[in-house]
């Protein structure tokens, strides 16, 4: 990417950001009240599911469900980002990665305006506050690189495929109820198969950074940071080739 | 590269036919077992020229001869399947391949003109500083903080040129954008690009109004049916072209 399209990907995404609240009557409170309204009905529903303590469940489910809907967010808004920008990839030599890295901003932005929030309320549910907190800046960091590479393999292979965006959706959904952001993992014993099947989920170790240093207190393993880094790098790298690969094609499928 | 902002080798593009059918798994599954054939049309095809600095050069021919293609190759909005392009980046080329290209209709013009300048290369702050001077050659005073999805088309219009003609371009690439806007407003645009052609910017101009290429042009192409089939004086190439209605025999 040249000077010219990483400064017309920052205004781009600083517009959609502007413009995603303009003819709304609360505006940005928006970003404060829907992650947390979000969180108050799956807290209350998956409590008594969970049979735990409502004030506990929250903590743990916040940890687990803030990143997770960052992750969801870019991949789904990414998926469409060749295809609805033909306006832009048509008409001018900007780069095509301008437009999913715009939605990846803004779904940035937005996270940390949720993760803020929602932060402020469990302040008053959570009992303990630990030093384990202080790895969370870092934690972020394996979610949005794995999101962004996500995200370009997506909105390249929906360019090319246009069957694919269900079959997104579908792989969306069916790793969010497969992994261990609804409920707990130590449900299970530890020899169970659903116990040595959720070891491999790439989502568990993910997730493991957030539960871990907020709702167990404690810091991530080893495992979870190298697999949870792994999983992104491979994640980044096969997007990035693959806009490399289709960056001279995508005229012709727009 | 020599000394030339453009040089094209023998490029040729290629579109797919059939692009709704072809997307159908019947239709990939047919073409796999070769039941079906992958066909093709060629948009350029075994074009080779360069333009050289300062040039002004006039793009003619009939519907779908490749004009647009061949700019949106100059402009690298399409890299061809084949041939060689090499494009003097060094120099800023402003593609004006179609009017207020990164303009959001939700955004108002002032808005629009930080973004869209941006593609065009120029900071925000520098777009701000001259967005009065934007604002009084578009004649739309009191509308710029308007979203633009208010706008007529003739303000759209002149809001995109006042923008484009801003830059100060070293390479301008116009595609048949001067038939929009009222008469008054589009002799100073013509004005404007007759300024910056006599300032030494180097314009490639798309056009079916061979008056104006004639006028405004020191070279001629004309292209047919994907072909570069005459490369000239403007007044022989236009006066062959007129002379055959646009269709060259071999």
């Amino acid at each position: 990417m040249d000077s010219t399209s990483i400064r017309f990907t920052w205004l781009y995404a600083k517009s959609e950001l502007r413009l995603k609240y303009r003819y709304t009557a609360l505006g940005v409170l928006w970003n404060l009240l829907e992650p947390l309204l979000y969180l108050a009905i799956l807290s209350v529903v998956f409590s008594y599911v969970n049979k735990m303590r409502l004030s506990d469940f929250a903590v743990f489910l916040f940890s687990g469900l803030v990143p997770w809907r960052y992750f969801e967010k870019v991949v789904s808004t990414c998926t469409d980002a060749f295809v609805q920008g033909d306006w832009l990839l048509k008409r001018s030599p900007a780069s095509p990665l301008s437009l999913p890295l715009a939605r990846w901003i803004v779904a940035s932005v937005e996270f940390g305006f949720s993760f803020a929030a929602v932060a402020l309320v469990l302040a008053f549910m959570k009992e303990h506050w630990t030093v384990h907190l202080l790895v969370l800046p870092l934690a972020v960091l394996p979610w949005s690189v794995a999101a962004l590479g996500a995200g370009l393999c997506c909105a390249t292979l929906f360019t090319f495929f246009r069957d694919i965006r269900p079959v997104v959706q579908l792989g969306l959904m069916f790793a969010f109820f497969t992994a261990p952001i609804l409920f707990n993992p130590d449900l299970f014993p530890p020899e169970s198969m659903q116990a040595r099947l959720l070891v491999w989920h790439p989502l568990t170790h993910l997730a493991a950074l957030f539960q871990k240093p907020i709702h167990a207190e404690r810091w991530p393993d080893a495992m979870d940071w190298a697999l949870s880094s792994g999983t992104a790098v491979a994640a980044l790298t096969l997007g990035s080739l693959s806009v490399l690969w289709a960056r001279t094609r995508l005229y012709f499928y727009l | 590269m020599t000394g030339s902002v453009f040089e094209l080798k023998n490029v040729r593009v290629t579109f797919r036919t059939n692009a709704i059918e072809a997307r159908s798994l019947k239709y990939s599954l047919a073409s796999w077992l070769g039941r079906k054939p992958r066909t093709s049309y060629a948009a350029l095809s075994g074009v080779t020229m360069s333009v050289a600095p300062g040039e002004r050069l006039g793009v003619i021919g009939r519907n779908g001869a490749g004009k647009s293609t061949l700019l949106r190759v100059l402009a690298r909005v399409i890299v061809p399947q084949h041939g060689h392009v090499a494009v003097d980046t060094a120099r800023r080329i402003v593609p004006l391949l179609d009017l207020g290209v990164g303009f959001h209709p939700d955004l108002s013009g002032a808005e629009n003109c930080v973004l869209a300048g941006s593609l065009l290369g120029l900071s925000p702050a520098r777009i701000t500083a001259r967005l009065d001077d934007i604002v009084r050659f578009a004649g739309i005073d009191g509308f710029i903080h308007e979203p633009v999805k208010h706008y007529s088309s003739g303000m759209y219009a002149r809001l995109a040129f006042a923008l484009a003609f801003d830059v100060e371009p070293d390479v301008l690439l116009i595609d048949e954008v001067f038939g929009v806007g009222d008469e008054f407003f589009m002799d100073k645009c013509r004005a404007r690009v007759q300024a910056l052609s006599s300032g030494g910017v180097t314009s490639v101009f798309v056009s079916h109004n061979l008056d104006f290429l004639q006028a405004e042009c020191n070279r001629l192409v004309w292209l047919d049916r994907g072909r570069l089939v005459m490369d000239g004086e403007p007044a022989v190439v236009a006066g062959n072209y007129r002379e055959r209605r646009g269709v060259f025999e071999d």
